[in-house]
């Protein structure tokens, strides 16, 4: 019963989103409070209706009822209690349902949170959110029911394939999905703004603690999937272009264009259009990346084939919202009028860069991802874009990019000083040789490229220290003054120099990684030794061991270096049980900033064993680089002046307009 | 019962919760332009900053102060027109009829479209402590006893024939080895092993296969189904001498009239020898003809896929015009299953129902094999 009163809840949802859909809508074109008071309490309502049916789906899945085909396909009685609950979105409808909460769940925020925003704009970006609400619910009911029932019920459950069953991949999808849907709310106001015809720099304040929250989620999303991919998948790797992670990375490109556009609108009122635009696009590609990914055209162009109702029906949402928003812009803009002006060298000269390269680039990558699909579709011949691709034209797109990243904070708005910006940063310019070339001389090898690269990584992070020194004048008043001034800036402030560090510690990362690691693939047999790094590695033999629901063999190796043993390390082969599906499990030793990677292969005849080692110098640079990105993202998220006219005005006294009469 | 009173109070706070902003008759349109005009107000706030801490200079503070004062203007001008609410009652009264109407239309009519409203949940624990016959639980449990216990012999020997019948033949296979490694090996044992490892390999009597079958028949030399695929099994390997022979030997050992003479018979002729004149056993309705199996067998893998295919097509044929034939609809829904056509499985398993009441004796055979396969047999409720 409990069950089926989840399926209803949710049946129920569609219903509630349906009339959102409509009758607010009325409401706010005829100025009927009464009716536009209906949004708000409705968000919230389905916000509450899709939590109890998410609540009852992963009930299912704790108390593994197996009628439940959902709960069949991808648990087992004997998955660990974690993994039953990431069992929950770890398959395609699961994973649907996840990304309806999330949905409502931003939906109920905005109406929670939105008491600054004119009436009508919250209102009408509530009934978008609510349309799109309805869409994916109708998806999720009529072609991926979670709730679909088995009779009679089998005894024993499929399993969650195997290598999801792993915490990174618990925590990975929905901070991926708050990344991807919280774009929606961007997209809502878009064309909620588009919708009532009327743009200003007050939009962008509003959207930007939407953006940055959703952007900070993704990057976290994105850096935590790209770590899965490296300890799990064995290949040692961080990032393969895969169309999949693509599908994550094109809205994060886009999304931090349009993070750096809104800035120009909300302080200068300029690039209002175009704002709009990305913020369409943005969640466009958050919607084609769902596609992609959930209609199963990536494994094979024939998915579509096998399950033609999913795929079409996610296609039918792809154009209505995509074709729909693009016509409403095409319809609107030109009516909207365009903003402010500014030189070529300004701050928002900078960002207009920064918007170009980062839609290239994005261009570019969605160009890679669809372009084997498409050739595959019309002649059925099968190409494959690959890495070389990317890393050429994505790589050499983002070198100017790095470049101009810090002279932006450092540029006035409307007409800035390049020179004086260039002066400022000279010292930063130097410092990054310095030390790139000190690396050089630890790492000893590597292309002169690698010292450019590694002086561009740095660059940024000193250039972000540049800036904020610049701001609380260091060297032009005492160090005291300066400490003060520092503490008084705002947080907006440090939140642009974590990111930009934080882009820079990447970076550094990707390339150290790129040009110094090491691979040694050997045969080994218990007592040999291999090296790598200055690490010398014996093995010493195998072991079977048995977890809750997997049986592995576990290699085990002694680290030593320079004759002492420093550390030992696992690395292993599982069978899962339900599925026999073999994984590997491999050993990762930290040493500061860089890993060694032990990887297990093929048994061989002779009783030795494949064995793949890599040393990895700084790579876990390319995964804090991205922590510091999300502290920028948290720290700026915190910053005091977005919460102008917000529910808590304890920090302002209020004026008398500010008073919403309610 | 207590379900649709709770499908009742959700729907109806649901309606509820939407009904109220329109009874409570809207409040009053808050002053549209406040929330922008203090951004622009602490706009200006922050450009007095940057200038005090030396950020900007003074000139370009008043810049900066001069264009969002002109934003501040337009605001306020704007602000005029907007502050005029309005508010008809029909239009609520249309806005809650269309409330208390669509809500529980479209929620309930779905609802009842897709959802399964009777059945219960099935938390695994419950139907573990209480399994009745639920013959995937039995399974279930004798499997989380070997998962403990993978040394109980008699676990394994129960539970191998179950997965060959179910088609899980991995599973059979690693059944029936671990019963021998256990408790030995048995006629029965290694003829099952063998005839899974058969299955396996589409027909073909494996080196493994071929290996159980013989020591089957060292233990108990009465036993004319590991005979027969050792017989063929020479066939396979194009000893036609031996297997004529081979298959002599089984047709003059076997009692007259026994079901599977027919099908050594064809054997025999097809390896060169006479046919041992038998007396033709009461052939069980929908069973293949001697010839049709014979034809299998010399055919390629795609044609014999091919007929096997047109079989069981003829088989269903038939039973359209005869129902009244248990035997041919088990024959009819283990041939499906095993051709993984499994809708029409479950659609034999429903009309074989329908033919034999799940009430009555064979009915229940029906239910029961339809479990053991998979199949839903969702007929068997209606």
């Amino acid at each position: 019963m409990i069950i089926e009163l989840g399926h209803f809840s949710l049946v129920l949802a569609l219903a509630v989103a349906v009339v959102l859909s409509v009758i607010p809508l009325y409401g706010s074109r005829r100025r009927d409070t009464a009716l536009m008071d209906l949004a708000p309490a409705g968000s919230v309502l389905l916000f509450l209706l899709v939590a109890a049916s998410f609540a009852v789906l992963t009930y299912a899945h704790v108390v593994s009822d197996f009628s439940v085909l959902n709960v069949w396909q991808n648990s087992h009685s004997l998955v660990p209690l974690i993994y039953r609950l990431s069992g929950v979105w770890g398959n395609h409808e699961g994973s649907m349902l996840l990304w309806l909460l999330i949905l409502v769940f931003f939906s109920a925020l905005v109406a929670i949170f939105g008491r600054n925003l004119p009436d009508t704009l919250k209102v009408n970006v509530l009934v978008v959110q609510a349309w799109i609400t309805t869409a994916f619910a109708l998806f999720i009911l009529l072609t991926s029911n979670p709730f679909a029932r088995l009779s009679p019920a089998p005894g024993e459950g499929k399993d969650l394939n195997p290598v999801l069953q792993d915490l990174g991949l618990a925590i990975h999808p929905p901070l991926l999905y708050l990344g991807y849907v919280g774009f929606s709310v961007c997209f809502s106001f878009a064309v909620a703004a588009l919708l009532e015809g009327r743009i200003d720099a007050a939009w962008a304040r509003w959207v930007r603690p939407w953006t940055l929250a959703a952007w900070t989620c993704l990057t976290a999303g994105i850096a935590m999937g790209s770590y899965w991919a490296y300890y799990e998948l064995g290949w040692g790797g961080w990032w393969f272009w895969d169309p999949v992670e693509n599908a994550s990375f094109m809205p994060w490109l886009a999304g931090t264009a349009l993070l750096h556009s809104a800035l120009v609108m909300e302080k200068r009122e300029a690039l209002k259009i175009w704002t709009l635009l990305l913020a369409i696009l943005t969640f466009s590609l958050s919607l084609l990346g769902t596609f992609l990914v959930r209609s199963g055209v990536l494994t094979s162009v024939h998915a579509f084939a096998t399950d033609p109702s999913r795929g079409v029906f996610i296609l039918a949402i792809l154009m209505i919202f995509i074709g729909g928003s693009l016509s409403l812009f095409a319809f609107r803009a030109p009516s909207l009028n365009a903003g402010g002006l500014f030189a070529p060298i300004s701050r928002e000269g900078a960002l207009v860069l920064n918007n170009l390269i980062l839609t290239v680039c994005t261009a570019t990558v969605l160009i890679g991802t669809l372009y084997p699909l498409l050739l595959e579709t019309l002649t059925g011949e099968k190409i494959s874009v690959g890495a070389p691709f990317f890393n050429l034209t994505f790589g050499l797109l983002m070198i100017p990019l790095l470049v101009a990243v810090p002279f932006g904070p450092l540029l006035a708005w409307k007409r800035g000083d390049l020179l004086g910006a260039l002066q400022r940063l000279y010292v930063a310019a130097g410092l990054s040789l310095v030390v790139a070339l000190a690396l050089y001389y630890r790492e000893n090898g590597g292309p002169v490229l690698a010292i450019l690269g590694m002086a561009m990584g740095l660059f940024l992070v000193f250039g972000a220290f540049v800036d904020l020194g610049g701001r609380a004048g260091a060297g032009k008043v005492s160090a005291s003054v300066a400490w003060r001034r520092l503490k008084g800036l705002p947080r907006s402030a440090f939140g642009t120099a974590l990111a930009h560090m934080g882009l820079g510690i990447t970076v550094l990362g990707v390339v150290a990684v790129t040009t110094f690691q090491s691979e040694h693939v050997v045969e080994m047999k218990p007592g040999m030794t291999t090296e790598a790094g200055g690490y010398v590695l014996t093995f010493d033999g195998m072991r079977e061991a048995k977890g809750p629901n997997f049986t592995e063999e576990r290699g085990h190796f002694t680290v030593s270096r320079g004759g002492a043993a420093v550390a030992d390390v696992w690395s292993s082969k599982r069978v899962y049980v339900a599925q026999r599906m073999p994984t590997t499990e491999a050993g990762i030793l930290t040493f500061g900033l860089s890993q060694l990677y032990v990887s297990l292969g093929d048994h061989m005849d002779d009783g030795g064993i494949v064995v793949r080692v890599w040393w990895k110098p700084y790579i876990l640079c390319i995964w804090g680089g991205a922590l510091f990105m999300m502290a920028g993202g948290i720290v700026s998220l915190s910053d005091r002046r977005l919460r102008v006219g917000a529910p808590s005005r304890r920090s302002r006294p209020a004026t008398p307009a500010m008073e919403p009469a309610e | 019962m207590l379900f649709w009173i709770l499908v009742a109070v959700l729907t109806a706070v649901s309606a509820v919760v939407l009904l109220h902003p329109l009874l409570r008759g809207g409040t009053v349109l808050s002053a549209q332009r406040a929330g922008e005009a203090a951004v622009y107000r602490d706009q200006l706030q922050e450009v007095e900053r940057d200038r005090a801490s030396g950020l900007i200079s003074a000139d370009e503070a008043e810049y900066a102060r001069a264009e969002i004062g002109r934003r501040l203007l337009a605001v306020s001008a704007r602000g005029e027109d907007a502050a005029k609410p309005e508010g008809r009652p029909w239009r609520r009264r249309i806005a809650e009829v269309l409330v208390v109407a669509l809500v529980p239309a479209i929620g309930l009519s779905l609802y009842l479209k897709i959802g399964s409203p009777d059945m219960p949940d099935q938390p695994l624990a419950a139907r573990l402590a209480e399994p009745g016959n639920d013959m995937a639980i039995l399974i279930a449990k004798v499997e989380a006893h070997l998962a403990g216990n993978p040394n109980d012999g008699k676990g394994w020997d129960l539970l191998a024939p179950i997965y060959f019948r179910t088609m899980r033949l991995d599973d059979a296979e690693a059944a029936y080895r671990n019963a021998i490694r256990l408790l030995g090996p048995s006629p029965e044992r290694l003829s099952g092993l063998a005839e899974t490892l058969l299955t396996d390999a589409d027909g073909i009597v494996t080196e493994d296969a071929r290996l159980a079958f013989e020591k089957a028949v060292a233990l108990d030399g009465n036993n004319p189904r590991a005979k027969f695929y050792l017989a063929l099994a020479m066939e396979q390997a194009g000893d036609r001498a031996r297997a004529k022979v081979a298959f002599e030997e089984l047709a003059a050992a076997s009692p007259a009239g026994a079901p599977w003479l027919p099908l050594v018979n064809e054997h025999i002729a097809r390896n060169g020898g006479t046919p041992v004149a038998a007396a033709e056993a009461p052939k069980a309705p929908g069973n293949p003809s001697a010839e049709d199996v014979a034809a299998a067998e010399a055919m390629s893998g795609g044609d014999r896929q091919q007929m096997i295919e047109g079989m069981v097509e003829s088989l269903d044929a038939r039973l359209k015009d005869d129902p009244n034939n248990f035997e041919g609809w088990t024959r009819l829904i283990r041939s499906y299953v095993v051709l993984d056509r499994r809708e029409q499985a479950e659609e034999a398993l429903r009309r074989g129902l329908a033919a034999f009441p799940a009430s009555g004796k064979e009915g229940q055979q029906l239910v029961a094999l339809g479990r053991e396969l998979g199949l839903s047999g969702e007929g068997a409720q209606e």
